[in-house]
């Protein structure tokens, strides 16, 4: 997986400005595997959308604003219940079970900070930090030179970011071909590629520690309440690896 | 508006607020600061977690897929990760054949 690209000295003839330069590396980053596990569980998200009763319009909103598969499928099954929970109980388990992107974000601002440009830049990035953006860059970013960190970043999450909304679209509007089982295959894309990232991550003694601790907390979401269980787990099992890491002389 | 829209507008808001917050706080710390490297063990944590989960005691539409079916992709994936000289896109694809295939079976 190329990491560095950006860093790299330009190729003869590439006169495009160094920060073209990285965003162009970050666009060709997300579209290898990171595009296909996005486009696969987007269009089952866009089917059942459609199975909801929900316009293309929302679908395409619901990918693009909310941007996190979990809190998505929140608010489809709300609206596919009918809403008679009310708005509020749906909005609190949709945010709960995405609020993974404030420690998300936190991990990633400090990488975002360039020499001569003004921290406000970095909000740019903001509607882009989920999973896949977050779990690439953590990967990609430490290897860069810092001017060129956010430009990659903006250019892997607007790709991402696009194919997640073509996707969701493409899947509402042909729900009817896909039947509950191959919905489920296009679903599993998505745990599947992040799996395969986590067993990268098993061979860098930073991320090992975090890695481990999070799979042995994984158990604790099955005891607690669906919305908070996943966060629980993962405050639990990150701030183990962190103390643990902490002692051990190393950072986590 | 719909129920649907309104849910949607507001979970949308709160997703952006929780992302510049992060943003805006830790963007004067060091990549280095402990609390940066908290943030960063429990967001690693919890897509370690989301994995566990989704492969052993998934719920939705995961959950229709035989246990035997999500271990045997899971299995392929990561022998297709080390066969194919750590390439993610077809270990990805060597999954996902095997998961069609043994549900096929």
């Amino acid at each position: 997986m190329p990491t560095a690209d950006a860093a790299a000295p330009s190729p003869p003839g590439d006169a495009a400005p160094p920060a073209r330069r990285a965003a162009r590396a970050g666009v060709a980053e997300a579209l290898g595997a990171p595009a296909v596990a996005m486009a696969a569980t987007f269009l089952a998200f866009g089917a059942a959308v459609r199975e909801a009763g929900l316009p293309i319009g929302w679908a395409l909103a619901a990918s693009w604003g909310v941007y996190g598969m979990p809190g998505q499928l929140v608010l489809v099954q709300h609206a596919a219940s009918g809403g008679a929970a009310g708005v509020l109980p749906a909005v609190l388990g949709a945010v709960a079970v995405n609020a993974r992107f404030l420690p998300m974000a936190i991990a990633l601002a400090p990488m975002f900070a360039a020499p001569r440009r003004a921290r406000a830049w970095s909000l740019l990035g903001a509607p882009f930090v989920a999973i896949t953006p977050w779990a690439a860059a953590m990967r990609a970013l430490p290897g860069m030179a810092p001017p060129g960190r956010l430009p990659w970043f903006l250019g892997f999450g607007l790709a991402s970011w696009l194919v997640a909304g073509a996707a969701a679209m493409a899947g509402h509007a042909v729900a009817g071909l896909l039947d509950p089982a191959t919905r489920a295959v296009l679903v599993f894309a998505n745990p599947l590629y992040f799996a395969l990232l986590l067993a990268a991550d098993l061979g860098r003694p930073g991320t090992r520690g975090a890695v481990l601790a999070g799979a042995a907390a994984a158990p604790l979401a099955l005891v607690l309440p669906a919305a908070w269980g996943l966060l629980a787990a993962g405050v639990v099992g990150g701030t183990a690896a962190f103390f643990l890491g902490r002692r051990g002389g190393r950072r986590v | 508006m719909s129920e649907a829209d309104l849910a949607l507008l507001f979970t949308a808001l709160s997703c952006l607020a929780l992302r510049v917050a992060g943003l805006a706080v830790a963007g004067a710390l060091r990549a280095d600061h402990p609390f940066v490297a908290w943030a960063a063990a429990v967001a690693q944590a919890t897509l370690a977690a989301f994995v566990v989960l989704a492969v052993a005691a998934p719920s939705g539409a995961l959950a229709t897929l035989p246990l035997a079916a999500r271990v045997a992709a899971l299995a392929a994936g990561l022998v297709g990760y080390a066969a194919f000289g750590r390439r993610l896109l077809p270990a990805l694809l060597a999954g996902l054949a095997v998961l069609v295939l043994t549900r096929a079976i």
